[in-house]
C-alpha cells in the first residue's frame, strides 16, 4: 500500500501529481499498516475459530474451577472471565465479528450511497429533493436509535445490526457524493465531455465515478470504524451479538457486570477495541492527506 | 425571513414523515405487543381480542396512525404497557435528567474545546499543540462505553473519588457529563484548530497586525469570530451525535432519563414508550438542524449568497 502507483491520483478532477511545487505524496505510516495487519491476522484467526466447529469451543467452553483468572495465568494469556472462558480467544473471535461487521457495513453503506448520491447529484430538481428528503428523514434518527428499532423488528443478531447500520449509514456518504456530483458537474472536462457528445449517464458512469474514488475509499475505512464501533455499542446494549458468541461488545457487558472482580476483560476488549479505531482514524487521515494534499497544512 | 419559513415549512414534513416511520417501525415489529401484556397462551382468545380493542390494534394500520396524531395534539401519547403510567408522566420525569447531562456534555465540549482549538492552532507545532492533537485523536478514537467502563473502574472502584451510578447530587453528574463530552470536545478542537490557522493567513489579519491592532484582540476577536462558523455548524452536528451517545451513557449510569426510559422500553416492547420517545428524540434533531441553518446564515453572510440550494 505504501508503494507509490504509477497512475497519477485524481480528486476533484484534477491531478494532484501535477499540483504546485509539492511532488510528494504524503505517505501511509507505516506503523498504521503493520497496526491494521496484526489485527487482520487476529481477525481472521477468530473469523476460522468460530466458522471451524472443532475450534470455536475455545471460545465458549467454560470452567467453573478456573473463573476470574488473572492475566498471564498458564493457557490463559489473557486470564478468565465470570465463567472461566479463556479471555484471548473471545477477543479474537469478538475481532472477527467486528470485522465482518464492518465489511458488510461499508460495502452496503458505500453501495446504497453512491447509487442515492449520484441520482441526487445528476437527474435533475426534483431528484435532489427528493434524495435530501430520505436523507433528512434518516439523519433525524440518531444512529444508535434507529439501530436499536431494527434490531427490535428483525430481532437481535449480527444480520440486524448490519442492516440497520448500512441503511443508517449510506446517508452521509449520499451527501459527500451529491456534492461533489454538484461541483464536478460544473468542471470544464466534463463540459468538454458533453461538447464532444459523450451521454450524461456514461460522464456520470465513468467520468465522475472515477473522480468519486479517492472520497469513496476515505469513507469505506469511517464506514469499516465507526460500524466497528457500533455494532460493540448495541452488543454491549444486549441488541447486538447474542452471548455466547463473542463481540468485544458483549466482552465489555459481561466485564461491567463483574467490574469490582476482574479489571481485565474490559480494560482488553476495550483497548483492543481503541487502539483499532485509533488506527483505523489514523488510515483515513493518511488516506485523505495522500488524496488531497490541501488538507495536509491543518491535518 | 422567507427563508426562515420554508425552513421550518420543510422541518414540518421531515417530521411528519419521521413520525410514519416511528409509528410504522414499532408497530410491524413481529414481537406481538399483546403478547407482551399477557401470556397468550394462557389467555382466552376473546380477552385478547378484548384488550386488542381497547388499545386500537384491530383498527387499520392508517387509522390507528391517525388516532395517534391526533392524541399527541391533545397531549394524550398513550399509556406504558409496563408501569401503567401515561406516557406524558414518564417524558415529563426524565426530560429534564436528559436535558441537564446534554446540556453540561455542550457546555464542557464548547467550552473547553473552542479555547484549547484557539490555543493549539496559535501554539502551531509547539508542546500544547501536539499534546492536544494527540489527546483529541484519543478521545477521538476510544467508544465512549469503553470510556465510561474505564473511568468507572478508575475513579469509582479504584480511587473511590465519584459515584458510578445513580442521580442524587451534583458528583453523580460529573462523570457522566464528562465522558458525553469526550469525543465532541475533541471534534471542537480539531475543527477549531483548523478553523482558526485558515484565519491566521488571512489578508485580513495581517491587515490588522500592519493597523496596530494589538495581537490578543486580533485572536480572540477577529479571528475568533470569523472561526466560528464551522463550528457552529458542528454543533449541529454534534446535537445528534451527542443525543445517540446519551442514551449508552445514561444506561451505564443508570441515569435516569430518556436514553434509559428509550433503551428500556424497547427491550421490553413498551411500544407507545419508544415511540413517543424516539419521535421526540427526531423532533430535537429536526428542529435543532433547521435553527443551525438558520443561525448559520445570519452569522456567515457569504451562505447568503451562495447556499440557495439550502433544501
Amino acid at each position: 500500500m505504501t508503494t507509490a502507483s504509477p497512475t497519477p491520483v485524481t480528486a476533484g478532477g484534477a491531478v494532484y501529481t501535477a499540483v504546485g511545487h509539492d511532488r510528494r505524496r504524503a505517505r501511509i505510516n507505516p506503523w498504521v499498516v503493520g497496526g491494521l495487519a496484526v489485527y487482520a491476522i487476529a481477525g481472521l484467526i477468530g473469523i476460522i475459530a468460530l466458522i471451524v466447529p472443532s475450534l470455536s469451543h475455545l471460545m465458549t467452553d467454560q470452567d467453573l474451577s478456573a473463573t476470574f483468572k488473572p492475566p498471564l495465568t498458564p493457557g490463559h494469556p489473557l486470564g478468565t472471565d465470570s465463567l472461566g472462558r479463556d479471555l484471548m480467544w473471545r477477543i479474537l473471535g469478538g475481532l472477527g465479528v467486528s470485522i465482518c461487521v464492518g465489511l458488510g457495513v461499508a460495502v452496503i453503506s458505500i453501495v446504497l450511497g453512491l447509487v442515492l448520491g449520484v441520482f441526487g447529484g445528476f437527474f435533475g430538481r426534483a431528484a435532489a429533493v427528493g434524495t435530501a428528503l430520505v436523507v433528512d428523514v434518516t439523519w433525524a434518527f440518531p444512529a444508535i436509535l434507529l439501530a436499536i428499532v431494527f434490531a427490535g423488528w428483525l430481532g437481535p443478531g449480527l444480520p440486524a445490526v448490519i442492516l440497520a447500520l448500512a441503511l443508517t449509514g449510506w446517508a452521509s456518504f449520499a451527501v459527500i457524493v451529491r456534492g461533489e456530483m454538484l461541483s464536478l458537474r460544473e468542471r470544464d472536462f466534463v463540459s468538454a465531455a458533453r461538447v464532444l457528445g459523450v451521454s450524461r449517464i456514461r460522464i456520470s458512469l465513468t467520468h465522475l465515478l472515477i473522480s468519486l474514488f479517492p472520497v469513496t475509499v476515505v469513507m469505506s475505512v469511517f464506514f469499516v470504524s465507526t460500524s466497528i464501533v457500533a455494532e460493540s455499542g448495541l452488543s454491549f446494549l444486549g441488541l447486538g451479538a447474542q452471548p455466547p458468541m463473542p463481540s468485544l461488545g458483549v466482552i465489555l457487558a459481561e466485564g461491567r457486570d463483574y467490574l469490582s472482580r476482574s479489571w481485565w476483560p474490559v480494560v482488553f476488549a476495550g483497548g483492543a477495541l481503541t487502539v483499532l479505531v485509533l488506527l483505523m482514524n489514523a488510515l483515513a487521515d493518511n488516506l485523505r492527506d495522500r488524496f488531497d494534499p490541501r488538507n495536509r497544512s491543518s491535518r | 425571513m422567507r427563508y426562515v419559513l420554508q425552513r421550518f415549512a420543510y422541518a414540518v414534513l421531515v417530521l411528519v414523515l419521521a413520525s410514519i416511520v416511528t409509528f410504522m417501525s414499532l408497530r410491524v415489529t413481529p414481537g406481538d405487543v399483546v403478547a407482551s401484556i399477557v401470556n397468550p397462551a394462557t389467555t382466552p382468545p376473546e380477552v385478547v381480542e378484548q384488550l386488542k380493542e381497547r388499545l386500537g390494534l384491530n383498527l387499520p394500520l392508517w387509522q390507528q396512525y391517525w388516532n395517534y396524531l391526533t392524541g399527541m395534539f391533545g397531549g394524550d401519547l398513550g399509556v406504558s404497557l409496563v408501569t401503567k403510567l401515561p406516557v406524558t408522566t414518564l417524558i415529563a420525569n426524565s426530560a429534564l435528567y436528559t436535558v441537564v447531562l446534554a446540556l453540561a456534555a455542550f457546555v464542557v465540549a464548547f467550552g473547553l474545546g473552542v479555547p484549547i482549538g484557539v490555543v493549539a492552532a496559535l501554539n502551531k507545532g509547539g508542546w500544547f499543540d501536539r499534546l492536544s492533537l494527540a489527546l483529541a485523536s484519543f478521545f477521538l478514537a476510544i467508544p465512549n462505553f469503553v470510556l465510561a467502563l474505564v473511568a468507572v473502574l478508575a475513579f469509582g472502584l479504584y480511587l473511590r473519588w465519584l459515584p458510578v451510578s445513580g442521580s442524587g447530587s451534583f458528583k453523580h453528574l460529573i462523570l457522566p457529563a464528562l465522558i458525553l463530552a469526550a469525543e465532541p470536545c475533541a471534534l471542537t478542537v480539531r475543527v477549531g484548530r483548523t478553523a482558526v490557522l485558515e484565519q491566521l493567513t488571512a489578508d485580513y489579519t495581517r491587515t490588522l497586525w500592519a493597523r496596530g491592532v494589538r495581537q490578543v484582540r486580533i485572536h480572540w476577536i477577529h479571528v475568533l469570530r470569523n472561526s466560528l462558523s464551522p463550528i457552529i455548524s458542528l454543533g449541529s452536528i454534534q446535537i445528534r451525535t451527542l443525543l445517540g451517545y446519551t442514551l449508552i451513557v445514561e444506561v451505564i449510569f443508570r441515569w435516569p432519563g430518556l436514553g434509559t426510559q428509550l433503551v428500556n422500553s424497547i427491550l421490553h416492547r413498551d411500544y407507545p414508550v419508544a415511540q413517543a420517545l424516539a419521535l421526540l428524540l427526531a423532533a430535537v434533531v429536526i428542529i435543532s438542524s433547521a435553527v443551525t441553518d438558520v443561525v448559520y446564515r445570519w452569522a456567515d453572510p457569504r451562505v447568503r449568497l451562495t447556499g440557495s440550494e439550502a433544501a
